[in-house]
């Protein structure tokens, strides 16, 4: 019969390297008809890095995200970059570029200032305007300023900067320090189905709320936590690659390593919970790693809710969790009705 | 010609015609058939619109990937490219007394050959340089590449590496991490100790804690080892100009570290070295390192023609990183409301043959393994080991999904015995604002509050259960 079940888990977990430095530069220009061009050192691994970091640039310089073309990959043409690893880039990279922008957008303002008879701290760039705050009707469009800048100034928006999250280093003996500037926080709750005759875990539903910070683009952190809820379940359920006795692996291929698939997929509900961390691009922190953490141990958690037993060791496959639920069995005396 | 011949002969070709025709249709394309663009894309208001921060833009990358006009690295070509093949051991640990490539070097359609000898300095790592590009005089594991092949086709390649003969000594190997951390079990990297990073957390006093605790929990959880299986291989294209530049297009997630390793493992100056990231069909930790990089510049070296190395599935798992498995001891004081007095952690992390991103992953694992909890008394201890296996790395999480597996388990189970909601008794413990990390750190922007509730809220936790 099947049983029903529910588990939770929470989770922290850092951004960025444990207390090694892990920088990055970003160079970012703006063209004469106000589109800009980033130069990034990271690569895009499927994750929608380059669209999040085309997004802050664009926001510090008050464009749109389609006006920003995001060069990256190339150590002849962008700049160093710590790379897509740790959960860092909207964080770390997301900072330096936004930096950068800030850079190019003061040369926008010395030029712009006089032409509005202001003082460049006076101005603010929105909406494709360079404007005076809080007198928003004082305005040049950021094409006609950046083409001044260029052709008539001989000023080109050119800004470049790097950022590095500071850390303080721990101690030997005691690991006290400050290895990570910033933490994420996420809570999963797993709903199964645990077949007690066969032992097969279904899982039926994840409800998933994760911290991010501000979230950049809120549809790449959905996208996120469902791919991270995907390999979740195969960590939970079904992966593990074996060794035979003389140490050589003996399930290489899709056919024996078995992966989810769409098929395996739970229906999955992402809140994002709202945070702001004033050290990160405009309140953000990352999101990438943190959407794997928790499945495992809510999927194992709600298996216990089920069926009452403890799987203590990865993956809860069907073999494992009957034998489990025998064992569990198997002392119970048999319940004779009182006659 | 008798009729049967010929009537043999005529479905022979048949056969052969059907096969071919069978082979044209599971292939795709070699190039794509030609799409007219329209002059003016459509782009999604959300791309448009300002500010750009918040909005649901679509990436860049979509339409590629939508209208399959996506370049991976399998879909470039240069004239004349070459691919190449690595063979792998298949013993997990041994002295090589011998490679013998000759037979190898002879298949016609072979261009090179490549053994570790010709590695200029044939060791990488992050942490530790303990890697070799190709294995050299040993093998620590069975997936390590001990020589490989450039030829005009990858089926010539593969042919080849079935004729390069190589001797072993076979040694003994450690499998099982909680075997290698024994004194005297064999040493994977010998003289070397197979314990090769550890880390101390310590806060308060646990004995004292325990002391005081209401009741005292024990657990042992342990975790497998799994790989990233990305969609898309390790792959790479390396070419080697007259003026001894190399440029290498690879499927890595970290080319300013590539640059670097390329450059050391070659002996060449950087800025000899160009690293062009492409687009990467996933990567979950698994592409931070070199792997193939160097051998298939020194092949392109050698043969002066572009050469190009695309990782099988079986490869993908038995040559490049994979996520620790840990054996995790796990000891907790707490009150009677379910208040943790004092928590006591040891990890043991299987570092596979070579260190990779093992230290940071111990480190993350350690840090993190007390779960996000306020614990005034907390001991905590990490090892990683090396084992004659895949060796382990960077993977989604470094060491998180496991600890927080066995931090969050263990958690139910004393929720159970004090008969406590799971909800409340994470409620009771978690961060807020300003709490202190187990490293001793003020903790800011923390809403683990805040995601329990929410998400207790949206699964309808409180509700009655039928």
């Amino acid at each position: 019969m099947k049983q029903r079940g529910r588990g939770i888990a929470c989770m922290w977990y850092p951004i960025g390297f444990t207390v090694a430095a892990n920088p990055s530069a970003a160079v970012v220009k703006v063209n004469e008809d106000g589109t800009a061009t980033l130069l990034t050192g990271t690569v895009e691994s499927g994750q929608g890095s380059l669209t999040v970091l085309g997004q802050i640039a664009a926001e510090e310089l008050g464009i749109a995200a389609d006006d920003v073309h995001v060069v990256s990959g190339d150590t002849d043409t962008t700049p160093m970059d710590t790379g897509a690893i740790a959960s860092r880039t909207t964080y770390v990279t997301g900072n330096a570029v936004r930096l950068a922008a800030e850079k190019a957008k003061a040369v926008l303002f010395e030029v712009a200032a006089p032409m509005l008879g202001v003082r460049p701290e006076q101005l603010e760039a929105r909406d494709r305007k360079i404007q005076v705050k809080n007198f928003p009707q004082r305005n040049l469009g950021i094409g006609e300023v950046a083409y001044h800048a260029q052709v008539v100034k001989g000023q080109p928006p050119i800004g470049s900067a790097t950022w590095n999250p500071p850390t303080v280093p721990m101690d030997p003996q005691t690991g006290q320090g400050k290895p990570f500037n910033t933490y994420v926080y996420a809570t999963q709750i797993a709903e199964v189905d645990v077949d007690d005759e066969t032992g097969e875990v279904e899982v039926l539903r994840i409800v998933a709320a994760h911290d991010c910070g501000t979230a950049i683009n809120p549809m790449l952190v959905e996208g996120q936590v469902e791919g991270g809820i995907a390999m979740g379940i195969g960590f939970a359920l079904q992966e593990e690659m074996l060794f035979d006795a003389a140490g050589r692996h003996v399930n290489p291929s899709l056919t024996n390593y078995i992966v989810p698939t769409s098929l395996d997929m739970p229906e999955i509900e992402v809140d994002i919970v709202a945070s702001y961390d004033p050290t990160g691009p405009f309140g953000a922190k990352g999101v990438g790693e943190p959407t794997s953490v928790p499945t495992a141990a809510a999927i194992l958690n709600a298996i216990h809710d089920a069926v009452g037993v403890r799987i203590t060791s990865l993956p809860a496959t069907a073999e494992k969790v009957l034998a489990a639920i025998k064992a569990k069995r198997a002392p119970e005396p048999k319940q004779l009705p009182a006659s | 010609m008798p009729d049967e011949k010929r009537v043999a002969e005529k479905q022979r070709q048949r056969t052969l015609e059907t096969l071919r025709t069978a082979e044209e249709v599971a292939r795709f394309p070699a190039v794509v058939p030609p799409v007219a663009y329209p002059i003016e894309t459509l782009v999604p208001e959300a791309r448009q619109q300002t500010p750009a921060v918040g909005q649901r833009a679509t990436r860049v990358d979509g339409r590629l990937h939508g209208l399959g006009q996506t370049k991976y690295i399998d879909d470039l070509a240069f004239p004349g490219m070459l691919h190449a093949k690595i063979k792998r051991a298949g013993i997990a640990s041994a002295r090589i007394k011998s490679v013998d490539t000759r037979a190898a070097e002879a298949v016609p359609g072979v261009m090179a050959v490549l053994t570790g000898a010709e590695v200029p300095v044939n060791s990488f790592g992050p942490s530790f340089q303990d890697q070799p590009v190709l294995a050299h005089e040993r093998v620590f594991h069975a997936g390590d590449g001990v020589a490989a092949v450039a030829a005009v086709t990858e089926q010539i390649a593969l042919e080849a590496l079935e004729r390069i003969v190589v001797e072993y000594e076979p040694l003994p190997a450690v499998l099982d991490p909680l075997e290698a951390l024994k004194e005297d079990s064999p040493k994977v990297h010998p003289p070397a100790s197979n314990i090769y990073a550890t880390k101390m957390i310590k806060k308060g006093d646990v004995e004292e804690g325990f002391a005081a605790s209401y009741r005292v929990f024990e657990g042992r959880f342990r975790t497998q080892m799994v790989e990233h299986v990305s969609l898309e291989p390790h792959a790479a294209v390396a070419e080697w100009d007259p003026n001894g530049r190399v440029t290498i297009w690879s499927t890595l997630g970290r080319i300013t570290l590539a640059r670097g390793d390329v450059a050391r493992t070659l002996k060449l100056p950087m800025n000899r070295v160009r690293m062009v990231g492409t687009i990467v069909g996933g990567n979950f930790g698994g592409k931070n390192e070199i792997t193939q990089e160097p051998v298939l510049a020194l092949l392109s070296k050698k043969t002066g023609r572009a050469v190009k190395g695309v990782y099988t599935r079986g490869e993908e798992f038995t040559s490049t990183t994979t996520r620790h498995p840990i054996v995790m001891d796990y000891k907790t004081g707490v009150t009677k409301e379910g208040r943790i007095l004092a928590r006591k952690v040891r990890l043991v992390l299987d570092g596979g043959a070579y260190c990779s991103w093992s230290e940071t992953t111990l480190g993350k694992a350690a840090i993190l393994s007390a779960g996000p909890y306020n614990i005034e008394n907390l001991h905590v201890e990490a090892y990683v080991v090396y084992t004659n296996k895949t060796m382990t790395g960077a993977m989604r999480g470094f060491g998180a999904p496991q600890v927080c597996f066995a931090y969050e388990s263990h958690m139910d189970d004393i929720a159970a015995a004090l008969k406590i909601d799971p909800l409340d008794i994470r409620l009771l413990n978690v961060f807020g604002e300003g709490s202190l990390s187990p490293t001793g750190q003020v903790l800011a922007s923390v809403v683990v509050k805040e995601s329990l509730a929410k998400a207790a809220e949206r699964f309808g936790w409180r509700e009655e259960r039928s």
